[in-house]
């Protein structure tokens, strides 16, 4: 545990720099990233294996023990979603390697992607604040780099967009870290949720509501999200599809991690069950208005949150651990919906449903591709949606949350409506005139490169491997929730060694 | 866990259960034909649809071989777990009611397949029709068998999808576009209230299987609020008024899907519910019953009047559907054992003439190129056989004796006349019904088959038809000989009948079909409504008229348009509220949500502390006064560079007060990269005009103001409580205890940054060489570009494409009209 | 923490937002300048009074040594801060090669939405969708 925890930072972090040095050799630069990032996948797995085994591993950095230095947290959480976030990473580089224009001509798309990676493993590690911070920052910066590599003009409107919305949530974040240590003495989380415990409540309540602001901008939660469908749609599918599939979820990690270890709740949250039922309500809505299949997968990032919220809301083990389940699901079907719309671009050099049409005929897998995961993200059975949305609506019915758990179910049959949307749009109906603007012309633009097709379709097979291997996860959703509902297992690792 | 019992076996010993593998393999091969039949398609055109048949038939052959210690009410089992901790296991659950249902689900579907092959010309996408007629086959089939709920939620939603694909088939349709989606929301919404329904039940229950629950069904509240969910879905999917719109516009399906689909089997899912929880359910469930029937018998006569106003004789049939479904509701809804018994007869008799109609409405349409009934004329004798196959199943329908339609219907009133009073009303409905059922089946085989009187007296030409093959008629004439043999020998049926409505309701024993009951009331009823039925249909003109004269009731396609408007418009004005495109809106927003939520969080707190310092030094306010007066002139500007300057002065006042507050190093940085800052700034500045354009103001001044006056207040009440609330003392007293011994340094900030907390010196400098990188990034994409002689353009075109930007550029411009 | 410092932070929130909430670029820029001013000074004022610095000398620290601590946090916080502004402005300077303006633009699929939404709708829509 000592050797492997801290290397799903270090080894991507080392790549990159690698990665810099071999910008002029193309194959070198996909070979070590594939190679960090499988590397990546096995300590994850490895990691997951000996958590579930040991139980929490703790690696203090330098050798400096908490709450003096910064220490590196694995718990079940933690490792459930690395290894899922590390899959994808994997899988989405295969596709971008695969795509005509992400990774071609950018040399400094490898170092960067695996910046990202160091990042977005650092934040789910990290037992520190203000360390989270730096995790944060780590991941955003390799983020507006990429969503703004090429510098189109529309890129670099949204970039902007997301940027200083970034920014803004940065600059709270710190904020926030000076409250909390004005308050406690202390950033170490461990640390933090004993000593919050001491602390006037409603001051307390406002820290924690502060740093759900912080996180919710992250994770593009009602109010907050408006910054997300503006920027995602404008960058490269793969780039836009790993955004989708996990930037987002590291902020709901962050909450998550920080509602329940720090700012525990009796019961049901009031405040977060109606943020989940706005944020779901207003996505959806936002969905349906949207006549860009990128930008209608946009909107349904931010309703799916809202999903995840609800499950965090109701305190409960049952629903935190069909949170964890939806946050699982959702990265494999959004992050593969993102590649699907990466494939009917390069089939049908466009995304805007008004120009789409006929695509089963023209491309019958492409129509399949897209067909599962969509269902999956409405929560139709038998796919890996419906199982994360049973496990919650079960959560919520148990404890009398009939209102929410309407709206969501109403919500699934919003999200429903939209998926018919795109099918009806881009798949159905007479084959369209546009052609691929492709030079080589008809058959070839047809025909999506098959790195990509192959990288997508690994993904639909995994979201059908959680549905029907449903049970082992769910498990794993459920040890991971009861662990996050007693928080001294967590401090108590930390902190009593 | 035993099955409910059954029969004498109840004093004996509990029924064995037979566990099978067979039940996974059978919906095994229709998963795998589905998938291999887009395939198979390519090869084998049409002929992949006796391929798929396969499927059904083997289920058939399986069912035929457990049919006999099945009906003896020894169901067979299987169960294999899915996930346990959501109580879904994939459990299945062959009894007798169960058998009659795959009796209609692949005793139909063989011939509706082999009926498709001979429907369909050579078509590309033929083997796509297949595997969606099979996954269909495959997911009904799930539906009466599973034995749990939550199972069977799923196999109920593949039904609806397939049916969408289906009802879609013709995709290039926008009215099949349309009517496929209204089908799939309509029986969507019903499935999703159905799950909540399930959960609430199986929450009460303590369990999910089908079975248990139905055995020791719970009590209380939620029971009854669960049991209104479950007909929720039970009354969209079985097309029961007021969710009755979608079904005939389903029939812009082709024609085998409308003869499978939309009248033998999936529609049928809802009565399946119906008949399952009905016995259960109404003794606990007090509005049940009134509820329940009166739906049926509405529905019945609400599809029984929409059926006489039809042209297209598919929507006809189809209207007569709904009217049919209507009466096996009101049947089954009752839980009466005697009428569920006649229900169960009459389920398989309308899936036995109603596949039949629409089959042979499928041949009449190809052979004439039409289906309206004033264009077709004099069928009787150019398509004879057709003609009578239709003629006998449109008596069956109409309850003539001696076709099994008659022996169940006559079975129906006989019970309700036993019921005695409480059921009069019902009684009175189902006649009205049944004569509607006799006129609208009139209307049929008149408009379908009758030579017309056309202008002047005339007979009408007959209509020019191209015959059809023998292949296409004969599984119509298979379901009609089973309709005349099961007719007139009740006998056959009536064991599986028996069976069927004994493992619904044990106190059905001993009842029995006949064709020949005697004089009875029934009988008398029976002949009333024919005579009704054939006087509506001879004076189907008046009928007409008097129709067109009645207000006419909203057949909720429009509540359905009106609602799908509705959130359409809702779904644009909510996002252009919150989805504005405005980024000082975005962030307006995200500092009002600041405030209200851990701003009003502190208000209920404690206050301010009362044991406040102003200063710490008089050198402390003169600075801090400076920079806020630098902070207000870098707000109220209009020069570019002297804003930028004020931000730099803000930034080494704070450099200062580092210092004053002791934190040298911290200075020094904040000295360093302010100096930077500025530069960077500056050789960004110099391209821009000096002064800011007072371009649009969105925000207004003063709500501009308000938000800022809210955040400058929050964050320093903020930090003044949350300074005053700490209990313990900090955790940096080890660090300046330990670091010189441990950290071997003497600048206490220095060894935290490179030891203590190295790892996150480590990602700032991350941080800077990806920043680095990316700022290289851009300067040298617009290098580029400039050298490539393209930076310079019309800031009103759009940027030209480079080849990043192939797809983003198409998608930034597909601006234009919306789908609709 | 004293009045006048919260004071301080207070206002450089203020004036940081009043400018963030502005359609010119460099003024957003220099809004969130100030409130990064802000965050940092108030992150350095969480560790209490002000004191000596935290140097160690052979007899150990001194006795009224400012927290060390958000000293080293804020250090951090304001590198990173800066190297993600000095992005911000490459981007800036990018914009405005492509535009020749220093506004922030409203995204033009958001505003094309808005603008049917205020239209009236025609039924023409609604058939599918």
């Amino acid at each position: 545990m000592r050797v492997l925890l801290p290397l799903p930072v270090v080894l991507p972090l080392l790549a990159a720099g690698a990665s810099l040095a071999l910008h002029r050799h193309r194959w070198l630069q996909r070979a070590l990233g594939l190679l960090t990032l499988t590397a990546v996948l096995g300590v994850s797995i490895a990691l997951l294996l000996e958590v579930r085994a040991d139980g929490i591993g703790v690696v203090d950095v330098g050798g400096w023990e908490a709450p003096i230095g910064i220490t590196l947290v694995a718990d079940l959480l933690a490792v459930i979603m690395l290894a899922i976030a590390t899959a994808m990473l994997l899988v989405v580089l295969v596709y971008a390697i695969g795509h005509p224009a992400t990774e071609d001509t950018r040399r400094f798309f490898h170092p960067t992607y695996l910046v990202l990676a160091a990042g977005v493993s650092l934040a789910f590690l990290t037992g520190d604040l203000f360390n989270l911070f730096v995790a944060f920052e780590i991941m955003l910066i390799a983020s507006y780099v990429l969503i703004t590599l090429g510098g189109s003009e529309p890129q670099v409107r949204s970039g902007m967009t997301y940027v200083v919305f970034s920014l803004l949530s940065s600059t709270l974040f710190v904020t926030a870290v000076g409250l909390v240590y004005a308050a406690t003495g202390t950033v170490n989380l461990a640390d933090l949720a004993g000593r919050l415990d001491g602390i006037d409540p409603a001051i307390r309540n406002a820290l924690g509501l502060m740093l759900l602001v912080v996180f919710g901008v992250k994770a593009a939660i009602f109010p907050l999200f408006s910054w997300l469908p503006d920027s995602y749609p404008t960058a490269p599918s793969p780039v836009t599809a790993i955004f989708a599939g996990l930037l987002t979820k590291v902020g709901v990690y962050a909450i998550i991690r920080t509602q329940t270890l720090l700012f525990p709740a009796d019961g049901a949250s009031e405040v977060l069950l109606a943020i989940a039922a706005l944020t779901m309500v207003v996505g959806v809505l936002g969905a349906i208005a949207q006549n860009d299949v990128k930008r209608i997968l946009s909107f349904h990032i931010v309703s799916q949150i809202g999903y995840m919220i609800l499950g965090l809301g109701l305190f409960s083990v049952a629903g935190i651990a069909g949170a964890i389940f939806y946050i699982v699901h959702h990265i494999v079907v959004k992050t593969t919906l993102f590649l699907v719309s990466g494939l009917i671009e390069v089939s049908a050099g466009t995304g805007a449903l008004s120009r789409l049409s006929g695509l089963t005929r023209r491309a019958p897998v492409v129509a399949v591709l897209f067909a599962l995961p969509a269902l999956s993200l409405a929560g139709i059975p038998p796919f890996s949606g419906f199982v994360a949305k049973l496990a919650l609506v079960q959560a919520g019915l148990d404890i009398d949350q009939g209102l929410v758990i309407g709206v969501s179910l109403l919500v699934s049959l919003l999200t429903l409506f939209s998926m018919t949307k795109i099918w009806a749009g881009a798949f159905w109906g007479a084959p369209s005139e546009v052609e691929a603007p492709d030079d080589a012309g008809g058959d070839r633009a047809l025909r999506p490169p098959p790195l990509m097709v192959g990288a997508t379709a690994a993904l639909v097979l995994t979201s059908l491997v959680i549905a029907f291997g449903a049970a082992p996860l769910y498990d794993l959703s459920h040890d991971a929730a009861t662990a996050l509902m007693a928080p001294d297992g967590y401090v108590g690792a930390v902190l009593d060694r | 866990m035993p099955g409910r019992l059954v029969g004498d076996l109840v004093l004996t010993a509990p029924a064995p259960l037979r566990r099978s593998a067979a039940l996974l393999a059978l919906l095994g091969l229709h998963a795998v034909l589905a998938g291999a039949a887009p395939v198979l398609g390519r090869r084998l055109g049409p002929r992949v649809l006796l391929v798929c048949a396969l499927a059904p038939a083997a289920t058939v052959a399986w069912a035929l071989a457990r049919a006999g210690g099945v009906l003896d009410g020894r169901p067979v089992t299987e169960v294999r777990p899915w996930v346990g901790e959501l109580g879904v296991e994939l459990a299945f659950r062959l009894d007798g009611f169960s058998l009659l249902m795959v009796a209609l689900v692949s005793g139909i579907g063989v011939p509706v397949f082999v009926y498709a092959w001979r429907y369909f010309a050579p078509r590309p996408d033929i083997g796509r029709f297949a595997g969606l007629l099979t996954a269909f086959a495959g997911a009904m089939l799930g539906v009466v068998l599973t034995d749990n709920l939550l199972v069977l939620y799923v196999c109920w939603e593949l039904t609806s999808i397939t049916s969408y694909l289906l009802i879609g088939f013709d995709d290039t349709k926008a009215p099949a576009r349309a009517a496929a989606l209204q089908a799939l929301l309509i029986t969507g919404a019903g499935g999703l209230a159905m799950l909540a329904g399930f959960v609430l039940l199986g929450q009460a229950a303590g369990t999910y299987t089908f079975s248990e629950i139905l055995a020791d069904p719970p009590t209380g509240t939620t029971v009854g609020i669960a049991a209104a969910l479950v007909l929720a879905g039970a009354f969209t999917k079985s097309a029961q008024v007021p969710f009755h719109s979608w079904l005939p516009g389903a029939m812009a399906a082709p024609t085998p899907v409308s003869a499978y689909l939309h009248s033998a089997t999936m529609v049928k899912a809802g009565v399946y519910l119906i008949a399952r929880f009905a016995p259960a359910l109404a003794p606990v469930v007090g509005w049940w019953r009134p509820v329940v029937v009166s739906v049926g018998v509405v529905t019945m006569l609400v599809g029984g009047l929409a059926a006489l106003r039809q042209h297209d004789v598919k929507l006809l049939l189809a209207h007569g559907t709904v009217s049919q479904l209507g009466f096996l509701v009101a049947l089954f809804g009752a839980g009466w054992e005697e009428a569920t018994f006649a229900a169960a007869a009459l389920l398989l008799a309308h899936g036995l003439f109603k596949a039949t109609l629409f089959m042979t409405v499928g041949i009449v349409d190809h052979a004439a190129h039409t289906r309206d009934l004033r264009q077709l004329s004099g069928l009787h004798a150019t398509l004879r056989p057709v003609a009578v196959v239709a003629v006998i199943a449109t008596a069956s329908m109409a309850g003539l004796p001696p076709f099994l339609g008659f022996v169940a219907k006559e079975a129906g009133l006989e019970a309700l006349l036993h019921e005695g009073s409480s059921a009069t009303l019902v009684l009175v409905g189902i006649v009205a019904g049944s004569a509607l059922t006799v006129a609208y089946g009139a209307r049929y085989v008149w408009g379908a088959f009758a030579t017309k009187p056309g202008r002047a007296g005339a007979p009408m030409a007959a209509t020019p038809v191209e015959p059809p093959g023998a292949a296409i008629l004969a599984p119509a004439v298979v379901l009609t000989v089973a309709t005349v043999l099961l007719g007139a020998v009740p006998a056959l049926a009536d064991p599986l009948v028996e069976g069927a409505a004994t493992s619904l309701d044990p106190r059905v024993e001993g009842v029995h079909l006949a064709l020949w009951h005697g004089i009875t009331v029934a009988l008398g009823l029976s002949v009333l409504a024919v005579t009704v039925g054939v006087a509506l249909f001879v004076g189907r003109d008046r009928m007409a008229r008097l129709q067109a004269a009645l207000p006419r009731t909203s057949s909720g396609t429009e509540v359905y348009q009106a609602t799908l408007t509705a959130t359409l418009r809702l779904a644009d004005r909510v996002t252009s509220v919150v989805q504005s495109g405005s980024l000082p809106r975005y962030l307006q927003v995200a500092l009002v949500t600041l405030l209200v939520l851990p701003g009003t969080a502190l208000l209920s707190g404690p206050g301010l502390p009362d044991d406040l310092a102003i200063a710490e030094s008089p050198l402390q306010v003169v600075v801090a006064a400076l920079v806020v007066g630098a902070a207000l002139a870098a707000a109220r500007s209009r020069r570019r560079f002297a804003a930028v300057l004020c931000l730099g002065g803000v930034g080494y006042g704070v450099a200062v007060l580092f210092v004053i507050q002791g934190a040298p190093d911290l200075a020094l940085t904040q000295l360093l990269v302010e100096t930077l800052a500025v530069v960077i700034f500056v050789l960004v500045l110099r391209h821009l005009p000096e002064r800011f354009s007072e371009t649009s103001r969105r925000l207004s001044r003063l709500s501009r103001a308000a938000v800022s006056a809210g955040v400058g207040t929050f964050v320093a009440a903020f930090a003044l409580i949350a300074g005053a609330a700490r209990q313990e003392p900090a955790v940096s007293g080890e660090h300046l205890a330990r670091a010189l011994p441990d950290g071997g340094g003497r600048n206490v900030v220095n060894v935290i940054l490179v030891d203590f907390r190295g790892l996150d010196t480590m990602g700032e400098i991350t941080v800077l060489a990806v920043a680095a990188l990316g700022i290289a990034s851009l300067v040298l994409s617009g290098r580029s570009e400039r050298t490539a002689g393209l930076a310079a353009h019309d800031p009103d075109e759009p940027a030209p494409a480079t080849e990043a930007d192939g797809p983003v550029g198409a998608v930034s411009s597909a601006g234009g009209d919306r789908l609709g | 923490m004293t009045v006048t410092l919260a004071l301080t932070v207070g206002a450089l929130f203020a004036f940081g937002t009043y400018l963030l909430l502005q359609r010119t670029l460099t003024r957003v820029v220099i809004g969130l300048g100030l409130m990064g001013h802000g965050a940092n000074l108030l992150l350095l004022l969480a560790g209490g009074r002000a004191g000596d610095a935290p140097f160690v000398s052979d007899d150990g620290p001194p006795a009224a040594a400012a927290d060390p601590l958000p000293q080293a946090l804020a250090l951090t916080a304001i590198v990173i801060t800066f190297g993600v502004t000095a992005f911000l402005l490459a981007l800036a300077y990018r914009s405005w090669q492509h535009t020749h303006d220093d506004d922030v633009e409203d995204d033009p699929e958001d505003r094309r939405i808005a603008a049917l939404a205020s239209e009236e709708h025609t039924p023409a829509r609604q058939g599918e969708s």
